[in-house]
């Protein structure tokens, strides 16, 4: 009986081999080429630093152009105002809503305006 | 100098990856909430909270030192996308399966099943043009990632396309890596703008693409895998992803193909167009532009129209748009071939359509008197200092400085040339504009060169 049992689990363990053994012989792999382009690293650069205070800079605030813009840098220019009497408001409007890297001239001369900028409203 | 830049909380995200993009990881950033600034941004009064919300941040990013991060970022290293990737399934079926969810994840598709690019596959598409693999087109931004012909092989194998439409997909690239064309603009823009992919010249024909009834539709395999093989190549090489740093709001109408037909030669009355443009006869060309959503006149086969009526239409359309940025404009003009045939029968050339169209969309300057539909400065102030800028051509400074007075009358684009014409469509049919208000660069003709299965583009 015990041999018989035996054998049985041998057949039993034979047959599991042999299905797993077609299993992984119909497995297919495939392999496939990356469709993404390489990107070439831009030379990386720190920021500016700040000064400590606000007082008696010239901050420029430059309008991108689009809609609601200046309305958000008029306020925000009457808070600076208000709250850092010292300070001189630039508003110094983008000479156009488009896109950012068509006004290789105007950028230079921003900063030819004052210490300090605030640009927006980006979207 | 120190700043800061001001966003919305929508485009955060958008703006660090441009700012990583261009070397300045470290830029200071102030989010605005976008759900109460939009809504807000009409007057003073209402941006009160959104400004008194973010002003102390905005202060603080004006005066704050620097991190030691910032003062020195870590330098970016190159990303390289070379290696092949091995995915196992039980089956062909599940392997394949997996491959596509593998790319989506990635974002390597564009939500539509792909042909998984196995090598054998993209080594088959390259048999269609002599072009070297390493090749080098340009770069694609948004990411500024390098198009290389076996790239572009490798989105075409993904597109469904066959390796003699190849010749045709390179020549589009070509045309979306010039450095004059500000490809930027429509792949990152929320105008949701969708090119045009004009096949010019004898190919289109030998390739079978579509130039009649249907030709912006579905079942034409040449229009449909051309169109998305150039998708997917703009897609995986410029590395971009809706509501990451593609920031179309509403998604592009073609987003799948693009706007891609033939122009039909053979029934046209006038020259093909690529050779308008300077081409030989006899070249074949592929015209990539951006454009907005298209608009449709005429008839068809349900009313009555003529050729004087479609393009005065036509006309009155473009001198009634809200904006004008006569730099800037570029109108695609697909006149099918009925009206073609009938404007021709009233003496028209394609120079002298170009030209009446010019005349008609003038704008007269007192409509300019107002501001423009962005900021504050008024149309007026605002092609003076396109002028000033060297954004009107010299060689056209003149006319629009004479048309900026009372009683002038203002052209919407710089030359007549920027009216571009093409005849495309079926009998009966319809006409399209095109019209792309961004920068002017954005339309450029490229040969199909380098052909090795077709006759033609050789």
């Amino acid at each position: 009986m015990k041999r018989r049992a035996n054998w049985a689990l041998v057949a039993a363990f034979a047959a599991a081999s042999l299905c797993l053994a077609s299993a992984a012989a119909a497995q297919v792999t495939l392999e496939v080429m990356n469709p993404r382009g390489e990107i070439p690293p831009p030379k990386t650069l720190g920021i500016t630093p700040r000064g400590a205070e606000l007082a008696g800079k010239k901050i420029v605030l430059i309008d991108n152009g689009k809609y609601g813009a200046s309305n958000f840098l008029e306020v925000v220019a009457d808070m600076l105002k208000q709250k850092y009497p010292s300070v001189t408001i630039v508003m110094y409007p983008k000479p156009s809503a488009q896109t950012i890297t068509d006004l290789p001239k105007w950028y230079p001369t921003v900063k030819q305006q004052g210490d300090l900028f605030v640009f927006g409203v980006g979207d | 100098m120190a700043g800061v830049y001001l966003t919305t909380t929508e485009f955060l995200d958008d703006a660090k990856s441009a700012a990583k993009d261009r070397g300045m990881p470290g830029l200071r950033m102030v989010a605005l909430p976008a759900d109460k600034y939009y809504r807000a941004r009409a007057s003073h009064e209402e941006l009160m909270p959104v400004a008194n919300a973010t002003f102390s941040t905005i202060v603080d990013d004006l005066v704050r030192p620097l991190t030691a991060e910032e003062t020195k970022p870590e330098q970016a290293q190159k990303q390289l996308e070379r290696a092949n990737i091995k995915v196992t399934g039980k089956d062909f079926l599940d392997a394949s399966e997996k491959v596509n969810e593998l790319f989506l994840d990635n974002h390597w598709g564009d939500g539509l099943p792909i042909v998984p690019p196995t090598p054998a596959l993209v080594k088959a598409m390259l048999a269609g043009t002599k072009r070297s693999p390493e090749e080098v087109l340009g770069q694609v931004p948004p990411k500024q990632g390098t198009a290389t012909v076996e790239k572009i092989a490798i989105n075409a194998v993904m597109a469904g396309a066959k390796p003699e439409y190849l010749p045709v997909i390179l020549a589009a690239m070509d045309g979306f890596t010039d450095k004059h064309y500000d490809t930027t603009h429509f792949m990152a823009s929320t105008g949701s703008f969708t090119p045009v992919v004009i096949v010019d010249g004898p190919i289109a024909q030998e390739l079978n693409v579509n130039s009649g009834i249907g030709m912006l539709g579905h079942g034409w395999r040449a229009n449909s895998t051309i169109g998305r093989a150039i998708r997917l190549s703009l897609l995986n090489l410029g590395q971009t992803w809706p509501a990451v740093n593609d920031m179309a709001l509403t998604g592009r109408l073609e987003s799948y193909t693009f706007y891609t037909f033939a122009e039909d030669t053979a029934k046209s009355p006038w020259e093909p167009y690529n050779v308008s443009q300077g081409f030989q006869a006899g070249d074949s060309t592929v015209t990539v532009a951006s454009s907005g959503n298209p608009s449709i006149f005429g008839g068809g086969a349900v009313a009555p129209w003529t050729g004087q009526g479609v393009i005065d239409q036509i006309a009155a359309r473009i001198q009634s748009g809200g904006v004008v940025w006569p730099h800037a404009e570029t109108h695609i003009i697909v006149l099918h071939p009925d009206c073609a045939v009938d404007l021709a029968s009233r003496g028209y050339t394609r120079k002298s359509l170009q030209e009446y169209l010019y005349d008609k969309t003038r704008v007269p300057y007192e409509r300019l008197a107002g501001p423009t539909m962005f900021g504050s400065q008024n149309e007026v102030e605002f092609i003076k200092a396109e002028i000033a800028d060297g954004r009107i051509r010299p060689d056209r400074a003149q006319v629009f400085l004479d048309a900026l007075k009372p009683g002038g009358r203002v052209p919407v684009v710089q030359s007549p040339d920027d009216f571009h014409i093409v005849v495309a469509g079926g009998s009966p049919g319809y006409d399209l504009l095109f019209t792309y208000p961004g920068t002017n660069w954005a339309h450029q003709t490229k040969k199909v060169t380098g052909a090795t299965l077709t006759k033609e583009g050789r």
